[in-house]
């Protein structure tokens, strides 16, 4: 890839954020106030006392621990920005063609020097490449907060932090985690990313009622015409269990990535994609 | 064939479709994949998603043997 194209497509990135500030920035951000709010008001519901104490505890706890260890631990405090996340792309993803078209700023994307590929691609990317980016960014804000907060009430109670020092390296290795398991939940899916976006450059109207209604038709004609569920079994194998996509330490990467089931939805979200890029050639 | 296939977005989305069935029910097929269920065992009840009516049965037959008990500890049966 040369040059031209790098700076092509980190400009068609930055158009992606800057025209979605809300799903990228601002509800991480919300939901950190809202974490951070509802910490405080436990806080001043305890008595000062028991909250040293219970801090006490927690340096205890953590002295001496191996940050990579408790890190999937910590991972759970990340469980409201990862739904947020989800929420937030099955949005933009339903939305976004679907917005192009009906501002008609496609003509304008279409005039320029950048191909259908380069923009659906560059939507693919911002969603499950860069859009983790921000929410990792936001977490980390959080917990640097967080570990003020907890620093200057160890220090007024005359608590031990250095159990507080395993726990803020924890968070940080758990940053990482969540990194990773948000790229691999957005590769195992990329079959739903696929079938959002095509309909998001199909439908006319209400491109998710599109999305649902073909969906669930489809699993119905296939059981109509062949008389088998293969639809249905693999939508239910790949989104009963969350263990397929969530990384909880870093040497199960590299399997979750390279498994024939991740791969083969690689192969079957390409399709759609492709039927995706075809689609927005039809701006009307 | 090409102007077939893009002659209109609904063609497009017809064709597209079919490629999606018959790349997953040819793999459905060749590897015999079947609905891989949430499954629950612990002392208390085993839950199989893809085995609803078994723990239907098992329920029952659980409730069954409690209502059993209660009568025997009333010593009126």
């Amino acid at each position: 890839m040369d040059k031209f194209a790098l700076l092509q497509f980190y400009a068609l990135l930055k158009r992606e954020v800057l025209e979605h500030r809300n799903i990228f920035i601002g509800a991480p951000v919300v939901v950190a106030l809202l974490l951070l709010v509802a910490a405080t008001w436990v806080a001043t519901q305890i008595d000062q006392s028991d909250l040293a104490g219970g801090l006490r505890f927690v340096s205890v706890l953590f002295d001496g621990l191996s940050p990579f260890d408790i890190a999937p631990f910590i991972m759970l405090l990340a469980i409201p920005f990862y739904l947020t996340l989800y929420v937030c792309s099955v949005i933009y993803l339903i939305n976004t063609l679907y917005q192009d078209r009906k501002e008609m700023s496609v003509l304008f994307w279409q005039s320029m020097p950048v191909s259908n590929l380069q923009t659906v691609l560059s939507k693919i990317v911002a969603i499950v490449l860069v859009a983790p980016i921000f929410y990792v960014l936001i977490i980390f804000g959080m917990y640097l907060v967080a570990m003020v907060w907890l620093t200057v009430l160890g220090i007024s109670n005359d608590v031990d932090l250095v159990g507080i020092g395993y726990l803020f390296l924890a968070a940080i290795a758990s940053l990482v985690l969540i990194y990773i398991s948000a790229v691999v939940t957005g590769l195992w899916l990329l079959p739903s990313v696929g079938w959002l976006l095509l309909f998001s450059a199909f439908a006319k109207k209400t491109p998710l009622l599109w999305a649902g209604g073909v969906f669930i038709l489809v699993g119905f004609l296939e059981d109509f015409i062949f008389g088998t569920q293969f639809l249905a079994n693999w939508v239910a194998s790949r989104t009963s269990d969350p263990n397929q996509y969530l990384i909880f330490e870093f040497q199960s990467v590299f399997e979750r990535v390279f498994n024939y089931d991740t791969l083969f939805g690689i192969v079957v979200g390409s399709i759609l994609i492709a039927g995706a890029v075809f689609m927005r050639r039809f701006t009307d | 064939m090409k102007n077939l296939l893009l002659r209109n977005r609904y063609t497009l989305l017809v064709v597209t479709l079919i490629v999606y069935m018959g790349v997953l029910v040819t793999e459905g097929m060749i590897t015999g994949r079947e609905a891989r269920g949430i499954e629950f065992e612990n002392p208390y009840f085993d839950f199989n998603s893809t085995d609803f009516e078994g723990f239907r049965q098992r329920r029952s037959d659980s409730e069954n043997e409690n209502i059993r008990v209660e009568f025997d500890g009333t010593g009126d049966v």
